[in-house]
């Protein structure tokens, strides 16, 4: 059976955010909910600064925090890694959300897609409503609805239970690319069997020094990062700049 | 004679307008979700849930207190063992009260059953409280039919007995374990869990006893005045452990260097602080504690109700504080959206919320009061 991991390529990413784009309209997240998401960091002080990006999503956690406090399974392993959550078993308790160190846990604490079931409008007589958009389009609950993801999870989830990143799960099944791996422009994803020795991460893995987050706690994260977007030089100097 | 008739009808009515809010509280929490709480994903969990935890343990604490008389055979203190259990109960069921509304649905309280995870402290408090409340339940039935000592009686008791002294340790490991939250303190969680519980059941009982006799003017205080005067003296032992506690939390809180702790000291505590010291513990635990090392507070009635009263108090704002202070600030990627700190203070419909679990317990308690002989001994 494969295990699948994600290496994401620092030097590579441009932080332009396609992935948490096509990710939205993958898995119909609705708004307030990030499945895909991002560290940023500014360091240093003017005029010497730099910002630095981290895309995160759920790093599909070996030792999950989460499956283990779940109460009803709901949140459990599949065997090829991925962390995947079921809905219907889900009693919406949020420790889960509590228990994941890498805050990629979000509750639907009302009926998602609201927005989308609006008949106001901004001009009247202008624009049409969110409900009339969506209605013209011929599409259910948002204009972008994608009704695959409903494959192996209902295809936009409940009020009251929890959800996140699923790698595609319903996807990988099916030989496809996650989403995000398949959107990314800049190809800072490369995704694969960390099992298989010829596999792309593999190999990737073994040629630069990997981290993952907040690796210290034992999760064994199976998302892992390599180099850094960094072009900056310096002239080398003893003991100066 | 009849003007306590027609307080006691006020005090009905009240309750019942009281729950009848609960029950259009949870209809409307049931149909809307819980976009009604001032909580996010960073706030999850609030005061429903405080409430919950503090409930719970009082209960458990009563529990404990009951089995001094029912398992370790104490039997002066046998008077108090029929209220003990009957209380816990009533508390126990106001608990189940908010921990309902604070998943949504009792369908979900059910669902928790179906599909067990060993591993998850959440599944086994969910069952040992049920178990407890089916136990204790039964035990009282057995009391009040007068059988306090037959085997199955004593196995009810000891059950029981065992059940409370686990099921604090199960909601402080609840925090203990989670990994990402430094500032829950690991295993010291479920021993505070469990020395809070036993604090916060015997300030209930203790205020209980003084106001229902205050209230119903029944003398009972009066005849019982050596056994509550020794019961205060447990009390302020109790006290003890949790200023000891306390102490050693604030001595870890001060001295660590863990970003986490940093964080959450650039900001005000949930209910302020002097010189480190949050308040709730300077008033709900310090302050009640040194009055009651005077002989003369804890030997009056007025000593008694106000210790144990503002010891209540304060163990349900010590676990608020604890709760809030674990989780007010964003996880990772969460800091994009959310500030460096968020600051909660409860929706009209958490207040709500308790408000509607106290009706419950509330409402046991005086129909339990009325109608079940609490002070009953065995013959
Ligand atoms: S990142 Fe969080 S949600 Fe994903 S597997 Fe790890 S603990 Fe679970
Ligand atoms: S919120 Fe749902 S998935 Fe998360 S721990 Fe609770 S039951 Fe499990």
């Amino acid at each position: 059976m494969s295990r699948y991991a994600m290496v994401i390529d620092l030097q590579r990413c441009v932080g332009c955010g396609s992935c948490s784009i096509a990710c939205r309209n993958e898995n119909n997240v609705p708004d307030g909910i990030y499945w895909s998401n991002k560290i940023t960091e500014t360091v240093g002080t003017f005029p010497n600064v730099r910002h630095h990006y981290i895309p995160t999503l759920c790093n599909h956690c070996e030792y999950a925090p989460c499956v283990r406090g779940c109460p009803t399974k709901a949140m459990h392993k599949l065997d090829n890694g991925i962390t995947m959550h079921d809905p219907k078993k889900c009693i919406g308790c949020k420790y889960c959300e509590f228990n994941c160190p890498y805050g990629v846990i979000y509750f639907n604490w009302k009926e998602p897609h609201q927005f989308w079931k609006s008949n106001k409008v901004l001009l009247k007589g202008g624009t049409s409503s969110p409900q009339e958009e969506v209605e013209k389009i011929g599409a259910k609950k948002t204009p972008y609805f994608n009704p695959e993801r409903g494959a192996t999870l209902p295809a936009s989830r409940p009020k009251g239970v929890v959800e996140k990143c699923t790698f595609c799960d319903h996807r990988v099944r099916k030989g496809l690319l996650p989403r995000c791996v398949e959107a990314c422009p800049a190809n800072a994803r490369i995704f694969g069997d960390i099992k298989a020795p010829d596999s792309d991460v593999t190999k990737l893995l073994g040629k630069f020094r990997p981290f993952r987050l907040r690796e210290q706690l034992g999760t064994n994260p199976h998302v892992f990062y390599v180099r850094d977007f960094n072009p900056a030089q310096y002239r080398p100097t003893k003991g100066g700049v | 004679m009849s003007e306590k008739k027609g307080l006691y009808g006020i005090w009905l009515v009240v309750l019942g307008i009281l729950i009848l809010l609960g029950l259009y509280t949870a209809l409307k929490l049931f149909i809307e979700g819980h976009g009604l709480f001032n909580t996010n994903d960073v706030i999850l969990w609030s005061l429903p849930l405080g409430v919950y935890i503090f409930l719970a343990l009082t209960s458990s604490g009563l529990t404990l207190l009951a089995g001094v008389p029912l398992v370790l055979k104490v039997k002066k203190y046998e008077p108090f063992a029929k209220r003990l259990v009957f209380l816990s109960i009533a508390t126990l069921m106001g608990a189940f009260v908010a921990i309902g509304l604070e998943l949504g649905s009792v369908q979900h309280m059910f669902w928790v059953f179906f599909s067990p995870n060993l591993s998850s402290p959440i599944w086994w408090l969910a069952l040992i409280y049920s178990v407890e409340l089916v136990v204790l339940i039964v035990k009282f039935w057995r009391m009040h039919k007068g059988d306090w000592h037959s085997s199955f009686s004593n196995t009810l008791g000891v059950i029981s007995f065992l059940l409370a002294m686990i099921a604090p340790l199960m909601i402080g490991s609840i925090f203990g374990i989670t990994e990402s939250r430094v500032t829950y303190f690991g295993p010291m969680m479920s021993i505070y869990s469990l020395v809070l519980g036993l604090l916060s059941g015997t300030a209930l009982f203790l205020l209980y006893s003084m106001i229902f006799h205050r209230v119903t003017g029944d003398g009972d205080v009066e005849r019982q005045t050596s056994l509550y005067n020794e019961f205060t003296v447990i009390f302020a032992y109790i006290a003890s452990i949790a200023v000891v506690f306390s102490l050693v939390k604030f001595a870890i809180e001060s001295a660590t260097t863990v970003p986490e702790f940093l964080i959450y000291h650039k900001f005000e505590h949930a209910f302020g602080a002097w010189q480190g010291f949050h308040f709730e513990v300077l008033l709900g635990l310090f302050l009640p504690f040194l009055l009651l090392l005077i002989p003369s507070v804890r030997r009056s009635v007025g000593g008694k109700t106000v210790t144990s009263g503002l010891i209540l108090v304060g163990t349900l704002m010590m676990h608020m504080e604890i709760l809030l202070a674990g989780q007010s600030h964003p996880v990772g990627p969460k800091a994009e959206q959310y500030p460096e700190f968020i600051s909660y203070f409860p929706s009209i419909w958490e207040w709500l919320v308790f408000v509607f679990a106290l009706a419950v317990m509330l409402l046991l308690y005086t129909l339990g009061e009325r109608y079940l002989k609490l002070m009953e001994v065995p013959q």
